[in-house]
């Protein structure tokens, strides 16, 4: 009877082998764990606390130019009432008018967005610190060739069993210990909650519309510096007077080639790691990936020592060593 | 039986190809040389899914969506060899130095030049129309390049030298992916 226990354990063990190297491939870690190395890689540039703190000072920024234009740039160009002014500003200005309804739903999306993001900043930094993700894959693969390649030698060598047992142990401790030493429990966590924010960010749809806010930014900015600024000077203000008495307005046009520079490899980047995203996404859940490595850590700590001589027990009517088996000697 | 014919088989099948091949050969002729740019040359960016144009409020034309294009130090698009951007291919504000083909031009707030990076612009033509690629065709634009290249399709007067060229070519990564360039470039040829 008990050698029948180790035979099954070291069938539990090969299959446990075979487990390991088969999981990455189920779930096509080869092609998708690469993808969130890039994508982990592309972000970081944009993932500092200043970079993103910058990002919603230019927002800030446009938001304050659009304002001014609207009011006391108005209230300068234009007499009559509020509604007077306003219908002029629309006749006369309408590319800005038209940006001042547009940015009014572009501001709260895209300063939303950058709030996200900035809450994810240290979950970014917890992900970014785990060994990279192109590893991820030989992770279980080479313990799984490992194991099978000890189980193998176990069977042509059975005086070694002894030793090739405890080695096993030792990679089912190493399996166990591994995310602790990585600090999966506390860091997959924190990937998963940064997938889950990044769910509405990343996708096609979204960098789409970014793209036509860029777009529509664009056209305001061009209103500003070549409508409502000219018409500034066009009623008597000096260049120097329209910078002191339109500070938001001046800050717009003069910001605006630093937040194409800022915002535009921004863009770029959420673009081009859309597929990467879904690619990290399409894996199992990050909280999950300690235990990949603990549960089956446990088993091949757990059938190795299962594996092992136990103690010799006579059966009645006959011995253990007239128990038939197909294995070696020594792995019986 | 197989033998015999053979040769007789592989003699029709050539003369076919040839006779199939030769009018096509015999009239398209490569023009190597340069597509001076010339006023009425443009370019327009569609928006991903298409539909709708990128409107640039800096264009020197009334409808904003057409960027208009002027001829760089080398007069237009050279064919047969290369016009690569200098380097470096921009300046502190991401403004492209790339001034060859076309005279650096404001987009949106920043100048785009055209540089050609790769295999050297190869455009013919047979009957008055011209065909070839421009696969090279590369946009520098705020420290970044977007490939610009594509078939070539056009018209050409080989009396007055004259011509129309035209190709879009859709954006692949980067900020501007998913979007298409739409180059229009007219003038004359010079070879």
């Amino acid at each position: 009877m008990p050698s029948r226990k180790r035979r099954w354990a070291v069938i539990a063990l090969g299959v446990l082998g075979i487990a390991l190297i088969a999981m990455p491939i189920a779930f096509q870690m080869f092609e998708r764990a690469p993808k969130g190395a890039r994508m982990i890689r592309d972000f970081r540039p944009y993932m500092t606390a200043s970079r993103l703190d910058g990002y919603q000072t230019e927002m800030s920024q446009i938001n304050a130019g659009v304002g001014e234009g609207g009011t006391k740039v108005v209230a300068r160009l234009f007499a009559g009432t509020a509604a007077q002014r306003q219908a002029r500003l629309a006749a006369s200005f309408p590319g800005f008018v038209e940006f001042e309804h547009q940015w009014a739903g572009i501001y709260p999306d895209m300063s939303g967005m950058l709030r996200t993001i900035q809450r994810n900043l240290g979950n970014y930094r917890a992900v970014a610190a785990l060994p990279s993700f192109t590893l991820f894959p030989w992770f279980f693969v080479i313990p799984g060739l490992i194991l099978l390649g000890l189980l193998g030698f176990g069977l042509s060598f059975p005086g070694r069993w002894r030793t090739i047992r405890w080695t096993l142990a030792a990679l089912g401790v190493g399996l166990v210990l591994a995310p602790a030493v990585f600090q999966m429990f506390s860091r997959a966590p924190k990937g998963g909650q940064m997938m889950s924010a990044f769910k509405t960010i990343e996708t096609r749809a979204r960098v789409e519309r970014i793209q036509g806010y860029f777009g529509d930014m664009a056209v305001g900015q061009g209103a500003v510096a070549l409508e409502l600024i000219p018409a500034l000077q066009r009623s008597g203000l000096g260049a120097g007077q329209i910078d002191a008495d339109y500070p938001s307005v001046t800050t717009f046009n003069q910001q605006w080639v630093h937040v194409l520079n800022d915002m535009t490899p921004m863009i770029g980047a959420m673009s081009d790691n859309v597929v990467n995203y879904q690619a990290v996404a399409a894996l199992p859940p990050f909280p999950l990936f300690p235990w990949f490595f603990v549960l089956p850590g446990v088993l091949i700590f757990g059938f190795a020592l299962g594996a092992g001589p136990g103690r010799p027990r006579h059966v009645r009517g006959t011995s253990t060593k007239n128990v038939s088996s197909s294995l070696p000697q020594g792995v019986r | 039986m197989t033998r015999r014919y053979l040769p007789h088989v592989v003699g029709a099948l050539t003369a076919l190809a040839a006779l199939s091949l030769t009018p096509g050969l015999a009239s398209a002729a490569s023009l190597k040389g340069v597509f001076r740019i010339s006023s009425g040359s443009y370019f327009r960016m569609i928006y991903p899914g298409g539909g709708k144009y990128f409107t640039n409020p800096y264009s020197a034309d009334t409808n904003k969506t057409y960027t208009l294009l002027s001829a760089g130090s080398g007069g237009g698009l050279r064919t047969g060899k290369l016009q690569p951007a200098p380097s470096p291919a921009f300046d502190g504000h991401g403004d492209s130095l790339a001034a060859r083909i076309i005279q650096p031009t404001d987009f949106a707030g920043i100048n785009f030049g055209v540089a050609t990076i790769g295999s050297p612009p190869n455009v013919s033509v047979s009957a008055g129309k011209l065909s070839g690629q421009v696969n090279a065709f590369t946009a520098e634009w705020n420290h970044l390049t977007f490939n610009q290249g594509g078939k070539v399709t056009g018209t050409y007067n080989s009396h007055t030298h004259a011509y129309v060229l035209t190709w879009s070519s859709l954006i692949s990564g980067g900020p501007f992916n998913g979007f298409t360039g739409y180059w229009h470039l007219k003038g004359t040829f010079v070879s």
